[in-house]
């Protein structure tokens, strides 16, 4: 691999500013949370008294619980790429604005086929400089993690975003052709390079 | 054959028959029945024969006879005799021991120390190509001379340096090593070095880096580390090295190997440490250019560390002595460059050199207030100019950051308000600049946009640490502070996840320990002032009473608290209708909450808590009880007598013993007279309020001491009227909490109370309550519970009852009734529990070997009733009546797995494992708890034992398939956290450590390649999972199935 680190200096996001989800989650139950405040100081005992057969009537109960669908979304796919590191820093894709939550899509494969469950993940990425030649790399990596993470009626296209790479049209081409990313994964070098990227994630 | 002969002969085969004849000739020395010159004499014709050896064992004669002569036998002209004979035979062996006896001899003296010294100098390249034991004789000689006769050495001056040098060039044994390093730090300490001080410093340097590896079972126990300390000794010896020592060890920065890097910034600490200030000043440029490279461009975490650490030695060593400050000093051109390049890297505070530049000054500044002040100097004008020109909040919160990590070393260098520490004698530079910066914070945390969540908390953080550093803030800024925290708190919307807000509690409770007086004169009034006086008021109040228990952990704080909520509980107590029963629930939980943050013990209100609490509060509750005409039904609330009697069982177990025999008369009365309230305890038909005051009666009774005097119903003639009468009422009780109260009373007196010559009497109970055969037919769940309760308190004090305990409580379980059957599989998960009531804090009676011995006798019972049922089952179809008790045995199991320890289970897994996999099979909708508790089991054994211990009973396969199975959305694993757990546990497979190198050394693969396809395919499908949470977890397993289970190894090209 490159000896010479591309990038010494890259901006770095702040974790905490990173979009998640239990920032909007917990807003529309901000109301119901707030009660039980004090409780959350205490054991949960402390309130009621536990009674042993608590556990059994709670499941019956859960059972009843809503079989809400929750579908996969932008969040989610954000959540499971933007904690793969750089394979320059330590430093998460996330935190480096390489992968970024509005740049991330979800679409049906086939509109005209409304009863198709085919689905397309679009993700775009931004190298933190030009030029940078690990582009590949990045785009190759998201593109393993997702294949690995999403089940099999979702198709994967990962891009360089438009204007952020002098040959981002290059990369794209490698990036979208099947032989030459199973060509790629083949390199035992590469394949090991990615391992590392995906080892933080979360 | 004289004496002499005979020791030539058998010197080298034994040693005891050497010394022996050596001690003769000693004795006959001493008596004078022959002389030390004749024993010269002897000699004569063997110390000129040409054999080396032969030569050599003469001497050794003559060195075997001085030794064995009183010290002061020998006279001062013997003795230099002696010694310049040895001297002059150094080359032969024993000479060198003879000359180790002589030094220590009385008579011996300077000139003659000088003698030998220069005798081994003499000799040096003859001496060095010995043995290493005869060359570790002679070190030993050296030292020895160095510590009797260092006069005599240092007087030689240069001779003594070289020869020393000399002698010691080209060892390379460690043992010696050890001995050379320390005696070469006496030389360049004490020598005056100017001559030849590159020489020495070559001499010890040569060593570095030390790279020895002991070898295993090494008898002397020498390390790579006692090396590399005597060496580092050595190196940072003497100031006149550092023109060879600096720049060599910064030439070893350029190593690839870290290693070698970590010992150069140690031995660089060292030397900064103990050269003298200007030596370190003429160095400390060229040791910051080169060390900036490896904490702006660390390669390891532990190299950045050290290098700081170098930087800030350099600071506190050219502070020394500083009492006026001025651009003049050492100090001042050490730190110009530095502050320059940090100022540089913090001009884009994101970027990730920011971090390391933040790192350097917060090393650096917090070495001295000479040195924090002079940074201050150099930083804050350009980052207040940076932060008034940001183009972004982001940028901002970076700046704000900086500056608190300035504020830290401002904290670390003049301590806060509450350090003992004296005063430092500089002013706080970071005063000049105090308006701005409560300015700056104040504005970014009240004024910022809400959503702007982290950078109001950087704010918050940096003005809470300006408020705690001593003699910076006036108490009235921090009351503004202050107020602007309560603001926060009491006036704005939640926002995510509250981050804020927690924040503001944390910085209310740090200032409430450093300015209590604020607090109480500003956060107080404007919380109590929220808390509503009547029931029907809105939720708020959680809010504040919430923020008021986190807050109060300081002693003025917390008494202040505790009165005004026990004023607000009589108002409302006192009213003609009382609401609902949860606000003064909460005003009842906050005061338990803060006296479990204390020492209530060591409190000196604690007899005012007691009257106002345990005596007046359980007596209303009693009074209330029997009274019809009260509708205020607050203290009627089986929830309210829950969180009051935990109050009372904290404040009664602080109490002296005193009152707390006074406290057991009152047990039951509850503090009242015989008019006002009947006792529970074999009253003839209490109502159902009266009953429920056992609550508190149990919760008192816990406090109490097992010896506490005066326990009514206990002693006349025992106690086992009392025992049948709590069991019945509890048997028969139909409210919850009342019955649980029962119970747990009943575990109580039995397990705490109950003397143990009495024993009998609880298993007799056992007995009346379960007669012999009642497992045929159908029990009540009351009396299975208290059954249960009973052995529970018979089985933790481990009396000798427990087996049988244990088996007629199982063979309930194999009941034909059902219901029966079910309740008390349930039930086993009572006898292990923790209680809170019957609790080693309560002083309970629990042996440690209690849980193992339960499950020990249960498991293999369980086992075995499973196997048969399984066989009756296999050769004739199950009758109706008994398909449900495999299932309860199972439930059963989940009940004590989930109670006790793991590693009371790894012994018993080749058991345990089957029948964990069985209740995995389960199917229906109830054995939902049974199939978490197994998941919950099976999570820790593969989580501490890893793959080896299952695939050592055989079980990898079919393990993951019933995980797969669980994991797999269908009707019977409705319930998320089933799946979830199984794929946790999937995750835990193939993470677990599986001992890999040993597995490749062995050729071995891992046992789950195997079935690895299976657990790719199959999570695939996983991944598809309605719930989010599933999903999330089949991801990560699918990830460490995919990175962590290796393929088989290629074949090589």
């Amino acid at each position: 691999m490159a000896s010479e680190v591309q990038n010494l200096n890259p901006t770095i996001l702040n974790v905490a500013d990173l979009p998640t989800r239990l920032g909007s989650a917990a807003l529309s139950k901000a109301g119901t949370d707030r009660v039980d405040n004090l409780a959350s100081i205490f054991p949960p005992s402390a309130y009621s008294n536990d009674w042993p057969t608590a556990l059994y009537s709670s499941s019956d109960s859960s059972d009843e619980e809503e079989v809400l669908e929750e579908q996969i979304d932008e969040q989610e796919i954000y959540d499971l790429i933007s904690s793969i590191s750089d394979p320059e820093h330590p430093i998460s894709l996330g935190a480096l604005a390489v992968v970024s939550l509005p740049d991330i899509s979800i679409k049906s494969t086939l509109p005209d086929v409304p009863e198709s469950v085919l689905q397309t993940v679009s993700v775009l990425i931004t190298p933190t400089i030009t030029h940078c030649s690990l582009a590949t790399v990045i785009g190759l990596g998201v593109r393993v993690r997702l294949e690995q993470s999403l089940p099999p009626r979702f198709r994967v296209d990962v891009q360089i975003k438009e204007g952020s790479h002098s040959t981002a049209e290059e990369v794209n081409k490698q990036l979208a052709d099947k032989e030459r990313v199973a060509a790629a994964l083949e390199n035992g070098t590469l394949m090991g390079v990615i391992a590392k990227m995906l080892e933080t994630c979360r | 054959m004289s004496a002499l002969q005979t020791f030539l002969l058998v010197v080298d085969h034994d040693k005891q028959e050497a010394k022996q004849i050596a001690e003769r000739v000693a004795q006959d020395v001493e008596n004078k029945k022959t002389t030390l010159i004749e024993v010269v004499q002897s000699l004569g014709e063997y110390i000129n024969d040409d054999d080396p050896i032969l030569r050599g064992k003469a001497v050794s004669y003559l060195t075997a006879i001085i030794k064995e002569l009183p010290a002061k036998f020998l006279s001062r002209q013997q003795i230099q005799v002696l010694t310049t004979f040895f001297c002059d035979r150094i080359q032969d062996g024993g000479a060198v021991a003879g000359l180790e006896t002589l030094q220590k001899l009385d008579r011996f003296n300077k000139p003659l120390a000088e003698e030998v010294a220069r005798a081994i100098f003499e000799q040096f390249q003859e001496l060095q190509s010995r043995s290493q034991s005869q060359r570790f004789q002679v070190y030993q000689l050296l030292n020895e001379l160095m510590l009797n006769y260092r006069g005599a050495l240092h007087d030689m001056g240069d001779e003594s340096l070289v020869g020393i040098v000399d002698l010691v060039t080209g060892e390379k044994d460690p043992r010696n090593l050890m001995m050379v390093f320390s005696i070469l730090k006496v030389v360049m300490v004490e020598w005056d070095i100017s001559n030849h001080a590159e020489l020495l410093f070559d001499s010890a340097y040569n060593y570095f880096p030390i790279t020895f590896k002991p070898p295993p079972n090494d008898p002397y126990g020498i390390t790579a580390q006692d090396l590399k300390d005597r060496l580092q000794d050595c190196i940072s010896s003497n100031s006149l090295f550092a023109p060879h020592s600096i720049p060599s060890l910064l030439d070893k920065m350029d190593s690839t190997s870290p290693n070698v890097k970590r010992d150069a910034l140690n031995a660089l600490i060292a030397c900064i440490e103990s050269y003298d200030p200007n030596t370190v000043s003429r160095y400390s440029i060229t040791i910051w250019e080169t060390l900036k490279f490896e904490i702006l461009n660390a390669q390891e975490e532990f190299l950045s560390e050290l290098s700081l650490l170098v930087l800030k030695g350099i600071a506190k060593r050219l502070s020394e002595g500083v009492s006026q400050i001025s651009d003049q000093l050492p100090l001042a051109q050490y730190l110009r460059p530095i502050t320059k390049e940090c100022n540089e890297q913090l001009r884009e505070p994101q970027q990730k050199q920011a971090k390391p530049a933040q790192q350097i000054l917060s090393a650096i500044s917090s070495a001295s207030a000479p040195a924090f002040t002079l940074i201050i100097q150099a930083v804050v004008a350009p980052l207040l100019t940076i932060y008034q020109e940001a183009d972004g909040i982001a940028k901002q919160r970076a700046l704000l950051d900086t500056l608190s990590v300035l504020f830290d070393s401002s904290i670390k260098v003049f301590g806060e308000w509450t350090s003992r520490d004296a005063e430092v004698a500089f002013e706080n530079p970071l005063l000049e600049f105090k308006d701005q910066f409560s300015e700056i914070f104040g504005q970014a945390l009240m004024g910022a946009i809400k959503e702007e969540v982290s950078f109001r908390i950087s704010a918050l953080k940096g003005f809470l640490r300006l408020s705690v550093l001593r003699d910076f803030f006036q108490d009235n800024e921090i009351g503004l502070f202050v107020q602007y925290l309560d603001e926060i708190l009491l006036k704005e919307e939640s926002v995510g996840r509250d981050d804020l807000k927690k924040e503001a509690i944390v910085a209310l409770t740090e200032i409430s320990k450093h300015k209590p007086r604020l607090i109480l004169d500003i956060t107080f009034p404007a919380f109590v002032a929220t808390l509503p006086d009547l029931i029907e008021a809105d939720s708020g109040y959680m809010n504040t009473l919430d923020v008021l228990a986190k807050i109060s952990v300081e002693k003025d704080i917390f008494e202040t608290l505790v009165r005004r909520l026990l004023s607000k509980l009589s108002i409302l107590l006192q009213q003609e209708q009382s609401g609902s029963v949860e606000y003064p629930r909460a005003i009842l939980l906050t005061i338990l909450y803060v006296m479990n943050q204390r020492k209530m013990e060591e409190d000196p209100n604690l007899e005012f808590y007691y009257d106002k609490i345990v005596v007046s509060l359980c007596r209303s509750a009693a009074v209330t009880a029997t009274s019809t005409t009260t509708s205020n039904n607050i203290l009627r609330d089986a929830t309210v007598l829950d969180i009051l009697g935990r109050v009372c069982n904290l404040l009664v177990r602080a109490l002296p013993r005193n009152k707390q025999d006074e406290i057991a008369q009152n047990v039951y009365t509850l503090f009242t007279s015989a008019e006002e309230f009947q006792p529970v305890p074999f009253a003839p038909s209490p109502s159902a309020d009266q009953k429920r005051t056992m609550i508190l009666s149990t919760f008192i009774l816990a406090g109490l001491p097992a010896d506490v005097q005066n326990l009514p119903y206990t002693t006349n003639p025992n106690m086992s009227a009392l025992l049948t009468d709590i069991a019945t009422r509890a048997t028969g009780e139909t409210e919850l909490a009342t019955q649980y109260a029962f119970l747990r009373h009943l575990a109580l007196l039995a397990n705490k109370f109950l003397p143990k010559s009495d024993l009998p009497l609880a298993s007799d109970l056992f007995y009346t309550l379960l007669p012999p055969g009642s497992e045929t037919s159908e029990v009540v769940p009351g009396t299975i519970h208290a059954v249960f309760w009973l052995s529970k308190a018979l089985i933790l004090r481990l009396a000798p009852t427990t087996t049988q305990l244990l088996t007629s409580l199982l063979t309930l379980v194999s009941s034909p009734d059902e219901a029966t059957s079910l309740t008390a599989a349930r039930s086993f998960s009572i006898l292990l529990r923790d209680d809170e009531i019957l609790s080693a804090t309560n002083g309970a009676n629990i042996r440690l070997l209690s849980k193992q011995r339960v499950f020990t006798t249960l498991t293999p019972l369980i086992s075995s009733r499973i196997r048969e049922v399984n066989i009756s089952s296999s050769t004739s179809s199950p009758p109706q009546e008994t398909q449900h008790i495999k299932p309860a045995h199972l439930t059963a199991l989940s009940g004590i797995l989930s109670t006790i320890t793991p590693d009371l289970v790894l012994p018993e897994l080749p058991t345990l494992l089957p029948l964990l996999l069985q209740s995995l099979d389960l199917q229906t909708a109830n054995s939902t708890p049974v199939r978490l508790a197994t998941l919950a089991t099976l999570a820790v054994i593969i989580r501490d034992n890893g793959v080896p211990v299952i695939d050592k009973c055989g079980h990898v396969q079919s393990l993951v398939t019933r995980l797969l199975a669980t994991a797999a959305i269908t009707r019977a694993n409705h319930h998320p956290k089933l799946r979830v757990d199984a794929l946790t546990c999937l995750y835990l497979l193939a993470q677990a450590p599986t001992d890999a190198p040993a597995l490749a050394r062995a050729g071995r693969l891992s046992p789950l390649l195997a079935v690895k396809s299976q657990v790719v395919r199959a999570l695939r499908a996983v991944l598809d999972d309605p719930r989010r949470d599933v999903r999330k977890a089949a991801v990560d397993a699918r990830a460490a199935w995919l990175r962590g289970v290796d393929d088989a190894p290629e074949e090589e090209d």
